[in-house]
């Protein structure tokens, strides 16, 4: 969900945008404390010298979150000799189409959603990994399959190749909760989505109000909503229609897509389960919404979100003691689908085969690098030989054990679609429907809009 | 190295370079090409005199057509083809946007910012102009009104945000709503059709500023003897006003209402930041947005229109302008 954050919104815009900074620094962690896999750093070190060369890494993280990443790039400095220069920006994903074009490609990048760059693969801007990361994701991942499904894409030449390593996810089927509040109330947690419309319903009842919702996020306003009737869809339909539905051959408007957009409706528009009412849920920032679980009395009791919402939590908030998360769960009356996970990942992609640049996308896929961003908090790798000991609290380990025993992973469908959809006529359209449209015009307006892409 | 140090260095080659250009090239031209000596003296100035004003525009006339004219053509022609730009498909982009909905939403609503925005904020500059000149703390007023000018779009977007708050611990309007009239708090920016009215008003409160500085420079420029003949003669404030000062200031009005006009025809910070385009909201440039980098076919498509609708407005203001000179 990198990306949707990324993307403009008022708030983030007059944040300064990230800026390129080369300074040498310390590594966070002395080599050899800890529970970290400081073998696999060494062996690393061992086969790899590139002194002196420099190398520039560009992606959409800024701020506290770019330094995170310098943190885990001194580590490769220190083991190789190269120079790692890392320049995040708030337009990432305009950038490096336009680099594309007019030249100045960095040697990797870190795109936070698979879409673009299965685009630019295409374009023939990115390289397909080097052989010795072909198999990659197959041999260490969990859910190896999808994943190297996922960065698997067409070249220039129309072959298919892989085009990068996923590095860094989040999980999205999570509902956030005070634990507090829920026991006071006496409320269980919920183990179907049965369950889950009879506590909203009870939490009514009873005078309180069950859900937070924000769609709002600037330009990118109503993404969030997105996120539930994905999830809805892999609770509601086949794994095969879900796949389907991302590619258009199950078409926008077909009945089971449109029952997964109401089945949303049937938490959002309800009178009395949203806080505010749905038209207030259509503009509030998604990065204050959940912020009505912690007033008192509480505005709300639950709050659907993917994993990084934590880090727009109230600054006093702790995940873990104040707020807990649940998995969204299955229909009971589905119970042949499983439990399935929704969720996303940023993938890193080389644009050469320069020595230091395989190095470097070879260093990512160690465990010492996933550990490095897990021990920083805000990281979830499904990297099997990572220790989840290093996870820095239970939320995280509970988060990365969801991750890795998924009966089945998908990823954000509207990460997978074109643009055009995924990240515009999904989101205004999800925006219409929460503000009174029906959800079968909406989807009509969904499909006219693909088919219009030539 | 120092980026400062960069900019300065970058400024004096630009600025020597062209120097230099414009003495050598002279040189050359009078020294070496047509000399103003020999058997053929005066046809030789003659020469250089028509030679001249193209060797000195030339700069000028290359970086235009590099910058301007370029991008212009190669828009239209990147227009003309599909999302990749692989495939030659016509007119067909343009079809299909001008049976889009969403198109024509937008392009309402341009029309509706293009009417709105400059006569709103060309009549209240003219307006304070006119008031504040004889105050004592007129200056003072008029730099508070200035100020939003220094502003971002999206700064002032971001400002405005809070003024439409739906809280009512936050929202001004919500405010008084809640609290004046008993009534429920609304977001104001949901509301049909006015809900682009909200969004003019941020461009008006940034522009008005504009218009003002401009104005009250004009009105001050007037010669005092018409005013006071006028005065002389028993016109009231404001026959002065209406009959003596507007009229001697209808250029300047034009100016400013048309460079408030082309200004409006660019700006999609606002609904951008603002509401995404949501809530028929959609305005041109915004629209363009959506393509941009997907499908720039029609991205291309969308900024042609925008500049066939620019163009009569920027004919009209060269024309006002160089009326102005003569």
């Amino acid at each position: 969900m990198q990306t949707k954050r990324t993307l403009v919104s008022a708030a983030t815009l007059v944040v300064a945008l990230g800026a390129t900074s080369a300074f040498a620094q310390d590594l966070l962690y002395p080599k050899g404390d800890g529970d970290f896999s400081w073998d696999a750093l060494d062996a690393f070190a061992a086969e790899h010298d590139y002194s002196g060369e420099t190398m520039d890494v560009t992606g959409a993280t800024t701020g506290d979150d770019a330094q995170r990443y310098r943190n885990l790039y001194a580590y490769f400095a220190d083991a190789t000799g190269a120079t790692v220069n890392y320049s995040g920006s708030e337009s990432f994903e305009q950038d490096i189409v336009i680099a594309g074009q007019a030249g100045g490609l960095p040697d990797v990048a870190l795109f936070p959603q698979p879409g673009l760059a299965k685009d630019l693969a295409s374009q023939g801007v990115l390289v397909p990994v080097a052989d010795s990361l072909d198999g990659f994701m197959l041999d260490n991942y969990a859910a190896g399959e999808s994943w190297n499904q996922l960065a698997t894409y067409p070249g220039a030449d129309g072959e298919e190749d892989v085009f990068g390593i996923f590095f860094g996810t989040d999980v999205k089927s999570l509902v956030w909760y005070v634990p507090e509040q829920f026991e006071e109330a006496g409320y269980d947690i919920p183990e179907t989505q049965e369950e889950l419309m009879a506590l909203s319903q009870q939490i009514v009842d009873e005078g309180g109000t069950p859900w937070c919702i924000g769609l709002g996020s600037g330009a990118a306003t109503g993404w969030p909503a997105t996120d539930w009737v994905e999830d809805m869809m892999l609770r509601t339909a086949s794994l095969e229609d879900y796949d389907r539905w991302v590619s258009n051959d199950l078409p926008f408007n077909d009945p089971i897509v449109v029952n997964a957009i109401e089945q949303y409706g049937m938490y959002a528009l309800t009178d009395g389960f949203v806080d505010g009412g749905p038209a207030a849920a259509a503009t509030t920032d998604f990065r204050d919404s959940p912020d009505g679980m912690f007033d008192f009395p509480p505005a709300c009791y639950m709050h659907k979100q993917a994993s990084f919402i934590p880090i727009f939590f109230p600054d006093d908030v702790e995940a873990g003691t104040d707020v807990e998360f649940f998995y969204f769960p299955p229909f009971e009356a589905n119970e042949e689908l499983g439990r399935p996970v929704l969720g996303s990942g940023g993938i890193a992609s080389p644009t050469n085969d320069r020595d230091v640049t395989t190095g470097f996308l070879e260093f990512l896929g160690t465990p010492i690098a996933h550990e490095i961003m897990m021990a920083q908090g805000q990281f979830l790798s499904p990297h099997q030989d990572a220790n989840l000991d290093i996870y820095t609290s239970d939320v995280q380990r509970a988060l990365g054990e969801i991750l890795t025993t998924a009966t089945s992973f998908r990823f954000d469908g509207s990460d997978l679609m074109p643009g055009e959809i995924g990240t515009n006529a999904f989101w205004t359209g999800m925006v219409d429907y929460t503000t009174g449209a029906d959800a079968q015009s909406v989807a009509d307006a969904i499909q006219a809009r693909w088919e219009e892409i030539q | 190295m120092n980026p400062i140090f960069q900019g300065l260095i970058t400024i004096a080659i630009g600025v020597g370079g062209i120097f230099l250009y414009f003495i050598a090239s002279n040189a050359f031209l009078d020294k070496v090409l047509f000399p103003a000596k020999g058997p053929n003296t005066s046809r030789n100035i003659n020469r250089a005199n028509t030679i001249r004003p193209w060797l000195f525009m030339a700069p000028t006339i290359i970086a235009l057509s590099l910058y301007l004219v370029y991008p212009v053509i190669g828009s239209f022609y990147r227009s003309l083809f599909n999302r990749s730009g692989a495939d030659f498909i016509g007119f067909t982009n343009y079809t299909t946007m001008f049976a889009s909905s969403e198109f024509r939403t937008a392009f309402f609503n341009n029309v509706l910012w293009a009417l709105v925005v400059p006569s709103v904020s060309t009549f209240l500059g003219l307006l304070i102009a006119q008031l504040t000149d004889k105050l004592r703390w007129g200056n003072i007023a008029k730099s508070l009104i200035f100020m939003p000018m220094a502003i971002s779009f999206v700064g002032a977007s971001l400002i405005w945000k809070f003024v439409y708050a739906i809280d009512p611990e936050l929202g001004v309007i919500n405010a008084l709503r809640v609290n004046l009239f008993g009534a429920a708090p609304l977001d104001v920016l949901q509301v049909a059709f006015w809900n682009n009215i909200f969004l003019m008003v941020i461009l008006i409160w940034v522009q008005t500023g504009f218009a003002m500085v401009i104005l009250s420079a004009a009105l001050r420029g007037i010669p005092e003897e018409t005013i006071e003949a006028a005065i002389i003669d028993g016109a009231n404030p404001f026959q002065v006003f209406f009959k003596i000062q507007v009229p001697q200031v209808t250029n300047t009005i034009i100016v400013v209402f048309t460079t408030t006009t082309i200004l409006v025809l660019k700006v999609f910070d606002i609904v951008y930041a603002m509401t995404g385009g949501n809530f028929n909201t959609q305005i041109l440039p915004s629209y363009m947005m959506q393509f941009m980098f997907r499908d720039d076919g029609r991205a291309t498509a969308v900024a042609i229109v925008i500049m066939l609708i620019v163009t009569p407005v920027m004919v009209q203001n060269i024309r006002q302008a160089r009326a102005e000179m003569r």
